[in-house]
């Protein structure tokens, strides 16, 4: 019976991804149609009559597994393997380093602004997420 | 049909044994994304099977990715409470990390005299998948090749966050958290959720935060960039 929920729920989630796919092909919008079915959901989420259990289930279920759906498009890398050339793996090297460079740099910056508040703050969120 | 629905058994089974091993051995080269896709190439190239007829499966697990990113909602209404308090740092975190992300990313391969359409392709490197091929195909570049990318920056983000943690000895729930989702997108949330639920919330929101952001100044910056 669960499952079936599930079903039904990520069905419901595929319905608002393709309004927004065709709200985006309809405005020429430079947001992707994903992101503008995330805000329906989120504007709907806040409306006290939709109730969250409606999506609660199905959203839990592919936050999960989300790593399950980015196998195909990795298992693409296949097609390129003009990667392992020169350039290719220049650009490979580019990639790494900015990641790493945008890692240090968040958390670090993250980590100024949120420990300037008191020191205990951090407890205090902990313990109220766990509490949930 | 029925290589189709041998591909997403393969796929779903590889990606079950993966985690199954993961949870065993947590060392950081065996994040599940690396550990079956890495099989699942080598069963495509030891059998001689395109990636157009694995597709053929693979786009019907591919094609989750998009009520995945509309669920993303649900963790930011969730979570809004507890978030209002930290609001202001997450948000400038994730609105210059963002920046930061896409123009190291930009400038570094202009200095580095890469081709403009791979230029155009690993711009969106930092974000979610489905939303990174999006901006890809606005701004122009080749949307196949940004999956290849994001998967490098997520992969590597996972692999290498812990160790950059411990070097600036980081432990705060919510930098850790906006490290992994900024840099790593949906790869660093699952490892962020290894650390705990605080820093898994925070991972996806800054996730969901940072493509709202990139799909808003890439095209923008993008022009100026290049020209």
């Amino acid at each position: 019976m669960k499952y079936a929920y599930i079903i039904v729920q990520i069905a419901f989630l595929y319905c608002l991804n393709f309004i927004g796919i065709t709200i985006q092909n309809k405005f020429h919008l430079m947001i992707p149609g994903s992101i503008i079915g995330m805000f329906i959901l989120f504007c709907l989420l806040n409306i006290p009559i939709f109730k969250d259990k409606w999506v609660r289930e199905g959203s839990n279920f592919l936050n999960k597994h989300l790593t399950l759906f980015f196998i195909p498009a990795t298992v693409g890398i296949i097609q390129y393997s003009s990667l392992l050339n020169g350039s290719g793996l220049i650009s490979i090297g580019i990639v790494l380093i900015s990641t790493i460079v945008t890692m240090v740099f968040s958390t670090t910056l993250s980590f100024f602004l949120s420990s300037r508040k008191e020191q205990n703050k951090e407890q205090l969120v902990r313990s109220e997420f766990d509490g949930k | 049909m029925a290589n189709s629905i041998f591909f997403i058994a393969i796929t779903i089974i590889l990606y079950l044994l993966a985690k199954k091993l993961y949870s065993h051995v947590s060392f950081p080269l065996l994040v599940p994304i690396t550990t079956s896709t890495f099989v699942i190439i080598l069963i495509l190239s030891s059998f001689h099977v395109s990636y157009e007829s694995y597709m053929n499966g693979g786009k019907w697990i591919n094609i989750m990715l998009g009520p995945a990113v509309v669920s993303f909602a649900y963790p930011l209404f969730e979570h809004k409470q507890r978030l209002k308090t930290h609001f202001l740092s997450i948000f400038i975190s994730v609105l210059s990390g963002t920046f930061i992300g896409f123009i190291s990313g930009v400038c570094l391969s202009i200095w580095l005299g890469l081709k403009q359409s791979v230029i155009l392709s690993l711009a969106a490197k930092s974000v979610t998948t489905p939303v990174a091929m999006g901006i890809t195909s606005i701004i122009g570049g080749i949307p196949s090749l940004t999956v290849v990318y994001v998967m490098i920056a997520g992969i590597s983000g996972a692999i290498f966050g812990p160790y950059l943690l411990s070097l600036l000895k980081i432990d705060h729930p919510i930098a850790i958290g906006v490290g992994y989702g900024l840099a790593s997108h949906g790869i660093g949330t699952a490892k962020a959720a290894e650390y705990g639920e605080v820093e898994q919330a925070i991972s996806s929101i800054t996730m969901t935060l940072s493509a709202i952001f990139a799909s808003l100044i890439s095209p923008f910056f993008i022009h100026i960039l290049i020209k």
